[in-house]
């Protein structure tokens, strides 16, 4: 096997193995995402149709985003402090295939979040969902998540520079619910924001994911397609900053020490 | 440890545990993470549910209630999460321990480390009404500041006493932050945030009824529409009522889970 | 060696030449006062194949910052070091591949998978093929004796058996030259002497060790050769025989007493030939090594300046490797 694959494989069961022998931890992760949407589902109380389903996407979907964050961000510092920081950073593996494997871990866990929100949606708040094109769905679904596995290692090449990641992982779930729309269309955001919500891979693929899932929707006005492949060329992109910036990470961190303080 | 020692008295505990708060806080995180804390988060939460509504009911949103609603909300950061983390830190640091086995009165320890969230807490509300003004333009032309002053402070400081009742559960099991997390959020549903708590089933409302943020939400609507402290002191007098309550229950547990994890040996367990 | 042979074999296994390594810090929260620390000074030094290195020195003294360098985790400021042929600089997936490391500590492991996932972890992260994966984990657990508690929780494990697994952790990618760093800290005595016969025997199967410890028996039995390291320098770097030549003149009086204060020591200090005095002074009863020139010529003297203590032995010692390291590090 090749060894980039391999370290990728075994970060993804470590990480596996970590989050399983301790599984309350998926609360945190969850409870966000779990309230807003039951929030958004008592403002939608009174309205019928296929706007419930923006609620229980947009639950999800930040579920699923919330997971990614915090297992990128913080599997760092669970590394600095549980002390292996040192020993990992010493084998010949490149950090970025450690992370990858980890960020991977967190998104298929995420996963499982989006599907918790969605059975306890469904089943705890009847809300109908029909979803018309489930093939397309499943595709613009998968695309986002790795989007958000590819941001996510983006992300934590700057947590490795600070001692704060976690702060900075609460600090930067709030604006990607907002910027991305992932509850309500980002047309209903100050005009200036937007090419922000649209550099996010995120928005488009959750764009598509509606657009495949009901049949009326008119979103963002690009069609399928065009979310798809931006989503498809966000998360290279996002890839090869990420890959970039943990090679100057790693370099740095070794003039200055600064990984390894507490 | 059976040596008599002279107690220190409380108050000096008390400064001295809140000024090794805020410089253990800085030495842990940089000053401009804390900026960011107190005034992106606020922003984006409020955001957030203000787009949601008006998302939802394009016509007639109603944007004053959940901003301000939101703004009192934002305290929850400070004081439960932060007193949960204290917590929850100590014993990462593995200081615990010794701190217990000071004859130093216990409980005014942990409020003076709680006192710099609690104004933390504030600070950040008060952003957050900034916030509410002047980017989602809640009119606050007749609001008594005085009044919304005094509901600020009553609500940051009950929801401290809030939050160190939750941190007394969190010194004998491993799930502080777990509890932090759903009390953290927990809010927007439960305390009369986004919606009045008229409108969650009637067996969940009982538990609204318990945080003293459903009230402060509750005086804070009033104060901005322009009511004085007679007019919302029922309200405010039942804040500080679940406040020391929680305090109260806060401290018993403190103290028997002390007396227990004494016993079990389960204090330094992570 | 994995899949990756020595292209050909250097002279040395570790060449350091002037190695130089500055910190910076910052204190304070608002008005930021930057200072520079010179840990290591410019340090030179050599150590050859199957060779069991000891650098010795006090806490502070550029032990660890030294390892770390060689180790990769660190980059110098100046001066250069070849580890198994490869800069340390320039050439660093080449050394990892190579080298094992243990710190010493409870701190390295995941506690809350077992010892062989651990092992399995790491293996990963050092490209240890998959067809000889499983094998190798089961030999040295096997080795360290870990093999009935291998797939419990590291959190389970005590003291020793997480040092144990850490020796494992080392050896994973079976490596030319071992770096360790303070092993036995904070080990009972069974768990330090079976970690020392472990390096003892890593040494016969051929391997290289570079060693760092403040416990000078320990460099004394274990070492071919020692650098004694202080304030970032080398002070001196032979065997222990040869070392112990530097205090061949120096007789060590040592006393039990009680009731010595530091000014006593003081006062003995300041006498001529006097050259180290060092003293446990902690409990009840309290123990003074003076090192001196003069022989047991000099214990009138000293009975004489300790006479408010209560004097209850008086013996005179052959200067140990310690004595010779007290001296070259005051």
């Amino acid at each position: 096997m090749k060894p980039e694959l391999q370290t990728f494989v075994g970060s993804f069961r470590m990480s596996q193995l970590n989050f399983f022998s301790d599984p309350q931890w998926i609360i945190p992760n969850i409870m966000a995402p779990f309230v807003f949407t039951a929030v958004a589902l008592v403002f939608f109380r009174n309205v019928s149709g296929p706007l419930a389903l923006y609620a229980v996407l947009g639950g999800g979907m930040m579920g699923m985003w919330g997971n990614t964050l915090y297992g990128a961000g913080f599997a760092l510092s669970f590394d600095r402090w549980n002390g292996t920081l040192e020993y990992v950073l010493g084998t010949p593996s490149r950090l970025v295939w450690i992370v990858a494997g980890r960020s991977a871990s967190s998104a298929v866990l995420g996963l499982v979040n989006a599907f918790a929100v969605l059975l306890i949606a469904v089943f705890g708040y009847r809300a109908e969902l029909g979803i018309t094109n489930p093939l397309a769905f499943v595709v613009a679904l998968v695309l986002t998540l790795a989007s958000l596995s590819a941001l996510g290692i983006l992300f934590c090449s700057s947590f490795l520079l600070t001692r704060s990641a976690q702060l900075l992982t609460n600090g930067l779930e709030m604006p990607i619910y907002v910027a991305s729309g992932s509850m309500f269309p980002i047309a209903l955001l100050p005009f200036w924001s937007h090419p922000l919500s649209l550099a996010l891979g995120p928005t488009w693929g959750i764009d598509a994911m509606r657009y495949a899932a009901d049949v009326s929707y008119t979103g963002m006005g690009f069609g399928y397609w065009s979310d798809i492949l931006v989503v498809l060329v966000s998360t290279l992109v996002y890839l090869a900053i990420g890959f970039w910036l943990f090679i100057v990470v790693e370099r740095k961190a070794r003039r200055d020490a600064s990984l390894v303080e507490y | 440890m059976a040596t008599q020692l002279r107690e220190l008295p409380p108050v000096r505990i008390f400064v001295s545990s809140a000024a090794f708060a805020f410089k253990a806080l800085f030495s842990w995180l940089r000053p401009e993470m804390w900026l960011m804390q107190v005034f992106t988060l606020p922003l984006f939460e409020m955001a957030f549910f203000v787009y949601l509504a008006s998302f939802v009911a394009p016509t007639t949103p109603n944007i004053a209630f959940i901003a301000v609603g939101n703004a009192m909300q934002v305290a929850s950061f400070s004081s439960i999460f932060a007193v949960c983390n204290l917590t929850s830190e100590e014993k990462w640091q593995g200081t615990l321990i010794p701190i217990i086995a000071t004859p130093a009165n216990r409980f005014p320890l942990f409020l003076g480390r709680a006192m710099f969230q609690i104004l933390n807490g504030m600070t950040s509300i008060v952003v957050g009404f900034v916030y509410a003004n002047y980017v989602f333009g809640v009119d606050m032309s007749r609001t008594d500041f005085v009044t919304l002053a005094v509901v600020i402070l009553i609500t940051s400081l009950a929801m401290t006493g809030f939050g160190l009742m939750l941190g007394s559960v969190g010194l004998f099991m491993r799930t502080a932050m777990i509890i932090a997390n759903i009390f953290l959020f927990i809010g927007h549903l439960l305390c009369g945030v986004n919606f009045p708590v008229t409108v969650l089933p009637v067996w969940v409302q009982p538990f609204s009824y318990v945080i003293p943020m459903t009230y402060g939400t509750m005086a804070a609507r009033a104060a901005v529409q322009g009511a004085n402290i007679i007019g919302i002191a029922p309200v405010l007098l039942q804040e500080i009522a679940t406040g020391v309550g929680s305090i109260l229950v806060g401290y018993l547990l403190f103290v028997g889970f002390e007396a227990l994890a004494r016993r079990r040996g389960t204090l330094e367990e992570y | 060696m994995d899949v990756w042979e020595l292209p050909e074999k250097p002279e040395k296994a570790i060449v350091v030449r002037d190695l130089r390594r500055e910190y910076h810090s910052s204190k304070g929260i608002f008005r930021k006062k930057r200072e520079i620390v010179e840990a290591v000074k410019g340090i030179s030094f050599e150590v050859d194949f199957g060779e069991l290195f000891g650098l010795v020195g006090p806490n502070g003294a550029g032990k660890t910052t030294t390892i770390k360098m060689l180790t990769t985790l660190l980059t110098p400021t100046s001066g250069t070091a070849n580890v198994l042929g490869f800069d340390i600089v320039k050439n660093v997936t080449d050394i990892r591949r190579r080298i094992g490391i243990i710190f010493g500590g409870e701190r390295g492991l995941y506690y809350r998978v077992s010892g062989r996932e651990n092992l399995r972890y790491f293996a990963d992260l050092y490209g240890v093929p998959m067809s000889k994966r499983e094998k190798r984990i089961n030999d040295l657990l096997d080795l360290v004796g870990l093999k009935d508690r291998a797939d419990d929780r590291v959190e389970g494990y005590s003291r020793g058996m997480k040092q144990r697994l850490h020796i494992a952790k080392g050896l994973i990618n079976d490596p030319e030259l071992m770096f360790m760093d303070e092993p036995t800290i904070g080990l009972d005595p069974e768990a330090a002497r079976e970690t020392r016969a472990m390096m003892k025997g890593l040494v016969e199967r051929g391997k290289t060790i570079l060693l760092t410890t403040h416990y000078m028996f320990e460099a004394d039995e274990l070492c071919r050769r020692i650098g004694v390291i202080s304030s970032g320098k080398i002070v001196a770097l032979d065997s222990p025989s040869e070392l112990k030549r530097f205090v061949k003149d120096i007789t060590v009086i040592e006393v039990e007493a009680f009731g010595v204060v530091d000014a006593d020591l003081a006062t003995i200090r300041r006498q001529p030939d006097v050259t180290n005095v060092s003293a446990d002074l902690e409990g009840e009863r309290q123990t003074v090594r003076i090192q001196t020139a003069k022989g047991s010529e000099f214990i009138p003297v000293v009975t004489r300046l300790l006479s408010r203590a209560k004097i209850m032995d008086v013996r005179t010692k052959e200067p140990t490797l310690e004595d010779a390291y007290l001296k070259l590090v005051a």
